[in-house]
């Protein structure tokens, strides 16, 4: 096969699976350059900001030193602008850096068309539960966290704006019962009906899916306000309606990068880059005891060690999420190896220095490595004499001792030393000395 | 799953989800061409990355004739190319008289004796002239006469540094054949 049909065969259609933070690199992209690009869509969002906070400053320039309350209320105003224009110019970088979860989200959302009205809700907010499983249960969490909200604030008669808001098109009384009004995504949720004066009932859930069972259970999986409404039809052909609302928060993602990649213990310092999405608050723990509620935190570790490294993060909401990453800096990368087998020179020693070039036909038995910093190699008789040492990774041995060719047959290696991230190694094995 | 019309009249209309779906439907082989035009996989990322804008904000200019995977393809290399000339003044270059070539020798090699892995390493190690000559004409199929209007250069020259480019080959080859063979009979 010529080498242009080999390279054409074997990498034609090779498919490499790129670093994680490629997509994201990519996606903060998209999104500056889908901002920058003129947008019937997005115009009312963008734009007209933009032409507000130009229009406001002008004429805070023009009045200058006008009173005072006038001059509060056009920075609040101006201010959606101002984040804005940070994003556009890209001048102050940690700025920008704060502002990226906040354009993705915002664009994510105007994407995916949902007209989220939020309800800022008390108990919920104070309290961020955080779940810090490995990404297991989610419903199950997210139930949790709302169980006591929803018993002190679904019955319509401790909260008079609740009851109006849930009465059906006809104000009737409220018939439907909840187990939870409000939850993270996915939101996992029981239904009651308060009645028993019907025949049969029918139940729309808001985002395309309904039922006709008497208690249904249904799982939100995209967040957003969804109007529940329920049809109670009567043996007497009478028709009863009710509605409730349900409110399904965004769930969070918990994920982050390691920086530098291979890195050296205790000499480097880590920074940690946060590619976590909706979420407010962060909970670092380093594995060593250290931690830190940063957004990008940087770390330096007192020894080597094999850490895990745990990041927790929750929304306004009390949504949460978290990543483990295990063993973060074990120094797979590096290793050392023997080969088992070598057939010495037969014309005299040759020192045991070798190249891959002047050894090409195995001559001196040597250790295959990456990243050793120290060795120390000793190769033993089947007697146990010590027959071969050397503290040199570039040194193996070439066969000979005391200028005479050893007896061909099984020779001892033990090998001890560090990687260059200061794990240590020992390893222990065997090599037959062969003869042409 | 998206149907490829699906992906594209989404991605037209800039749909982060469609975009998605392309990304995690085609990244990973639109990478593999990328590293055959890169020095790692850091720059071939850097590459796929910029292919990935061109794609989604050029993505209504695809005519819907032909394969959307050869479009793809097309996108990553023309890409390949631009960044080949964005960064030519960065770039050691290696006088080709350097390398002799070694017309003898062995010319051929059994497909399964090298991995793919092995393969790239060797382009990834060619100097970046010699290596997009290679690719375009042995890969991708192009004349010398196109690759010397793509690149910028003579006739003559994509010849003349096509055959170095596979002399070199063949030697790295060679090397990289006899360490393993040695290793493959001790072993």
């Amino acid at each position: 096969m010529s080498i242009r049909e080999l390279f054409r065969q074997k990498l034609g259609n090779v498919e490499i699976i790129p670093s994680a933070s490629v997509h994201t690199k990519l996606m903060h992209k998209v999104a500056i350059r889908e901002f920058l690009r003129f947008n019937a869509v997005r115009f009312n969002i963008y734009y007209l900001g933009g032409i507000l906070a130009a229009g406001i400053s002008a004429a805070l320039i023009l009045s200058a030193g006008s009173d005072s309350s006038q001059q509060t209320s056009n920075n609040l105003s101006g201010e959606k602008s101002k984040t804005d224009s940070i994003e556009y110019f890209n001048i102050p970088v940690e700025l920008a850096v704060i502002q990226k979860p906040d354009t993705f989200k915002e664009t994510a959302n105007e994407l995916n068309k949902i007209n989220k009205i939020v309800k800022p809700s008390s108990d919920l907010k104070n309290e961020p539960v955080q779940r810090n499983v490995e990404r297991e249960n989610p419903i199950v969490a997210a139930t949790q966290v709302n169980d006591s909200f929803s018993k002190k604030d679904l019955f319509p008669e401790a909260s008079p704006d609740m009851s109006k808001l849930q009465q059906g098109f006809k104000g009737e009384e409220v018939l439907i019962e909840p187990s939870v009004s409000e939850g993270c995504s996915p939101l996992k949720v029981h239904f009651y009906i308060k009645s028993d004066s019907y025949d049969s009932c029918k139940w729309t859930f808001g985002d395309g899916g309904y039922s006709n069972e008497k208690n249904p259970e249904w799982i939100f999986d995209v967040d957003g306000d969804y109007k529940v409404v329920l049809h109670l039809f009567g043996s007497d052909g009478s028709q009863v309606n009710s509605s409730a609302t349900i409110t399904v928060h965004p769930k969070p993602m918990a994920n982050f990068e390691i920086y530098p990649e291979k890195a050296i213990l205790p000499e480097d310092e880590i920074h940690f880059y946060n590619y976590s999405t909706s979420a407010v608050n962060f909970n670092w723990d380093f594995g060593d005891g250290g931690s830190s509620v940063l957004f990008e935190p940087r770390h330096k570790y007192a020894k080597y060690g094999n850490y895990n490294i745990r990041l927790i993060v929750s929304s306004d909401y009390g949504c949460s999420d978290s990543i483990i990453v295990s063993n973060a800096f074990s120094g797979s990368e590096y290793f050392i190896d023997f080969p088992n087998a070598f057939i010495p020179n037969m014309q005299g020693p040759t020192g045991g220095y070798f190249s891959s070039k002047s050894d090409e036909s195995a001559q001196v038995f040597h250790a295959v490595s990456s990243g050793v910093t120290n060795f120390h190699l000793k190769v033993f008789s089947k007697l146990g004499i010590l027959i071969f040492e050397s503290s040199d990774i570039n040194l193996g041995w070439d066969g000979y001792f005391n200028g005479q060719l050893c007896e061909p047959g099984v020779y001892i290696w033990k090998v001890r030393g560090n990687f260059r991230n200061k794990e240590p190694f020992i390893k222990m094995g065997d090599v037959t000395l062969l003869r042409n | 799953m998206m149907s490829d019309q699906q992906i594209i009249e989404g991605c037209a209309k800039h749909d982060r989800k469609a975009q998605q779906v392309l990304y995690d439907k085609y990244s990973r082989f639109l990478l593999g061409i990328c590293l055959r035009y890169a020095s790692d996989k850091a720059e071939a990322e850097d590459i796929l990355q910029e292919s990935f804008l061109k794609i989604f904000f050029n993505i209504k200019n695809f005519s819907g004739t032909g394969s959307f995977i050869g479009w793809l393809r097309k996108v990553a290399v023309n890409t390949s190319i631009t960044h080949y000339h964005k960064n030519l003044k960065y770039r050691y270059h290696v006088d080709i008289e350097d390398y002799v070539s070694a017309e003898t020798g062995v010319s051929s090699f059994e497909e399964d004796f090298f991995t793919s892995e092995e393969l790239y390493r060797v382009l990834n190690e060619l100097p970046t002239g010699y290596r997009m000559v290679f690719n375009l004409y042995a890969v991708e199929g192009y004349k010398h006469k196109e690759i010397a209007e793509i690149l910028g250069i003579d006739t003559n020259t994509s010849k003349s540094q096509y055959s170095r480019a596979k002399a070199v080959i063949r030697d790295k080859l060679e090397v990289l054949g006899k360490l393993k063979s040695n290793y493959t009979e001790n072993g």
